[in-house]
């Protein structure tokens, strides 16, 4: 007797035997030590970390690349961020150390391990599963430097400069991290760093600002000056 | 043959141990982390008629291991320092004497610049400086027009310094990595030159001299496209003593051999697509040297490239192939011209190589890895510089075809 089992019960079957072995760029958070003084990091340069091209940012600051062993976060990692797959990784990195050029990165079994390394390790950079807790370590948002070259801003409305401020020669420079949304409207503003007195008006103006469409959601750094004898 | 067989399958049998005690080992070491790596393979090369890489492969032989076992620290943010010790025995190379492969301080000021002093493995082409590690790809050989094995000692490493470092290109041109290096070099008298020369009766005691070079490497905006180029500059000497050719009753007579002009220039690509990995070398080693002293000079014209493609079909199963061309031309002057006639026309089986290879490999585990490869050759390229034939395990002349089975295993950590 043939048994027919219905599409519907199939696909429901390949959904719950592949779905776990699947995770986005979306489904991940990068980490670091809070030794590291950024906030953001492109994308290039966080390839050239985990690739040991570098051991340090552009700002000088020491960072060291934690990977996982395997596993779904780890894939997706190498996939969006180092365009690798495991074996091609494996294989790099041996190359480096056998002929002297590099060590082996440091490969945990879990989130919990990598958090808990890199809570503790001054400069240690990794990545988990966007729902793991991040208690001890920051998030580092990823910021696609080539995306935000393609985003060309077309409006911009320059932020009120509070008179008062002006007058008492208070000025400085407000570090805004920006998401634009695909059709080119500012979706959110979060304030990175700089004078908090001036980030509302800051916040405000970029708010209104509008960027060229692009193909996905792009996320990128801004940064405002505020000079009192200008 | 019966013995070797057995020898193999021991060697395979002893590997089978579990994988976790294969891990790389880490310890403290004055509160710093060391790295241990190593791997051993052993391979066994059948061939159906001459000779190769001076075993008797034509009886099958297992006369092919290779070890390594390196440690290394991060001493700081930016001082690494690590050695490696490597032995090999390869027919009548190596022979079982192990050296220093490479041990080396390396500081990396910025990205875009770093020192590293010791000895240091020398960056030339895609594999030079990985050439002993068959681990790292789906071939058991490399493409021996470009990386004969036997010859290994002529550019693994140098006893100096590297200036290296990786450039991001504005525009969205991609990376630059460059690495400007000199030093000594130091062949093994167990490697292929000096046992190529104890064929006339020479026995050669030192080998080597100054190599200086540079190699640029280009990560273009075409993702896992890489290009690059790479120059060696060398000023060699070797010593050592000799038959006297005009009078061998004579007996033995000091030998010496000079560089004059000794360079190599290398261009390769290398292009990976999902599963699939192409790459392409072209090389081209001039050697012009004074001979006994001054009385003769030989100028040698050694050109080689390879296409090779490997696809992996599934996580533990890969095949690959290439095709492999090697020609040499060569012209004695001064005294010794009467013995060697110029040799100029690299349609001639003994002044060429070319090499048809099929191959597949299967990981067994992480750490273990069998590779079954087929070459399928024309030609034996046999001097005046080697290049796997050699006049002293082929007794009874070359003859123009050689199809030769290899199978290796190795595991490393």
């Amino acid at each position: 007797m043939k048994i027919r089992y219905p599409r519907i019960f199939l696909a429901a079957a390949g959904l719950i035997i592949f779905a776990p072995l699947t995770a986005f760029a979306s489904d991940i958070k990068v980490i670091a030590n809070p030794s590291l003084k950024v906030d953001t990091i492109p994308a290039a340069e966080l390839k050239s970390v985990f690739l040991e091209q570098r051991n340090s940012l552009a700002d000088g600051t020491h960072v060291e690349p934690v990977l996982e062993k395997s596993g779904p976060v780890h894939d997706a990692f190498l996939r969006q961020y180092l365009g690798r797959t495991e074996d091609d990784l494996r294989s790099y990195f041996q190359a480096m150390v056998f002929s002297g050029r590099g060590p082996m990165p440091k490969e945990l079994r879990s989130d919990a391990e990598v958090v808990a390394y890199v809570a503790k390790t001054r400069g240690a950079i990794g990545y988990i599963s966007a729902e793991t807790s991040t208690e001890g370590v920051k998030t580092l948002t990823v910021v696609n430097t080539q995306d935000s070259a393609q985003r060309k801003l077309i409006t911009r409305v320059e932020p009120d400069y509070p008179e008062t401020l002006k007058r008492l020669s208070i000025g400085g420079t407000v570090r805004l991290q920006v998401t634009i949304s695909p059709k080119g409207t500012v979706e959110t503003v979060a304030l990175l760093g700089g004078n908090p007195i001036l980030s509302e008006s800051a916040e405000a103006a970029v708010k209104r600002w509008i960027y060229t469409p692009g193909p996905s959601r792009t996320t990128l750094e801004v940064s405002i000056s505020f000079d009192p004898h200008r | 043959m019966h013995r070797r067989i057995v020898k193999l399958a021991f060697f395979c049998a002893s590997l089978y141990v579990g994988p976790s005690t294969l891990q790389a080992q880490e310890f403290k070491l004055f509160d710093r982390t060391v790295q241990v790596h190593g791997y051993v393979s052993q391979g066994f090369v059948y061939t159906n008629d001459n000779n190769w890489l001076t075993m008797d492969t034509s009886s099958g032989s297992a006369a092919m291991t290779d070890m390594a076992l390196n440690a290394s620290s991060q001493i700081t943010d930016k001082l690494r320092v690590g050695a490696q010790g490597f032995d090999r025995n390869l027919g009548q190379l190596g022979q079982y004497h192990p050296s220093w492969d490479w041990a080396v301080a390396d500081y990396r000021f910025k990205s875009w610049f770093g020192m590293r002093g010791g000895k240091v493995k020398t960056v030339l082409g895609l594999y030079n400086d990985t050439q002993d590690e068959d681990f790292l790809r789906v071939f058991a050989l490399l493409p021996q027009s470009v990386y004969p094995t036997d010859l290994r000692d002529a550019t693994i490493a140098h006893v100096g310094g590297d200036i290296y470092g990786e450039i991001s290109l504005k525009h969205k041109l991609g990376d630059l990595s460059y690495t400007v290096y000199a030093g000594h070099r130091g062949d093994s008298i167990y490697s292929g030159y000096p046992y190529y020369l104890s064929s006339f009766g020479s026995r050669i005691t030192s080998f080597g001299g100054l190599q200086y070079g540079a190699d640029v490497r280009w990560n273009t905006p075409l993702k896992r496209l890489l290009i690059g180029a790479s120059r060696i500059d060398e000023d060699l000497t070797g010593r050592g003593v000799a038959i006297n050719p005009f009078n061998p009753a004579a007996g033995l007579v000091p030998y010496s051999e000079a560089s004059k002009s000794d360079w190599t220039n290398q261009f390769y690509a290398e292009y990976t697509v999902g599963k699939f990995r192409i790459d392409s070398e072209y090389r081209r080693y001039w050697r012009n040297q004074e001979l006994f002293g001054g009385t003769s000079e030989s100028f040698a014209d050694v050109r080689g490239w390879y296409v090779s493609g490997a696809y992996r079909i599934r996580k533990r199963f890969q095949i690959g192939s290439y095709y492999s061309r090697y020609t040499i031309t060569n012209v004695v002057s001064g005294a010794l011209s009467i013995f060697y006639p110029p040799t100029t026309d690299a349609a001639l089986p003994a002044d060429h190589e070319y090499d048809k290879v099929i191959t597949g490999r299967v990981d067994l585990n992480k750490f273990w890895s069998v590779k079954i490869e087929g070459h399928f050759m024309n030609g034996y390229g046999s001097g005046p510089y080697p290049n796997g034939f050699y006049t002293q395990v082929n007794p009874q002349g070359f003859k123009p075809d050689t199809n030769a089975l290899v199978i290796k295993t190795g595991i490393n950590f």
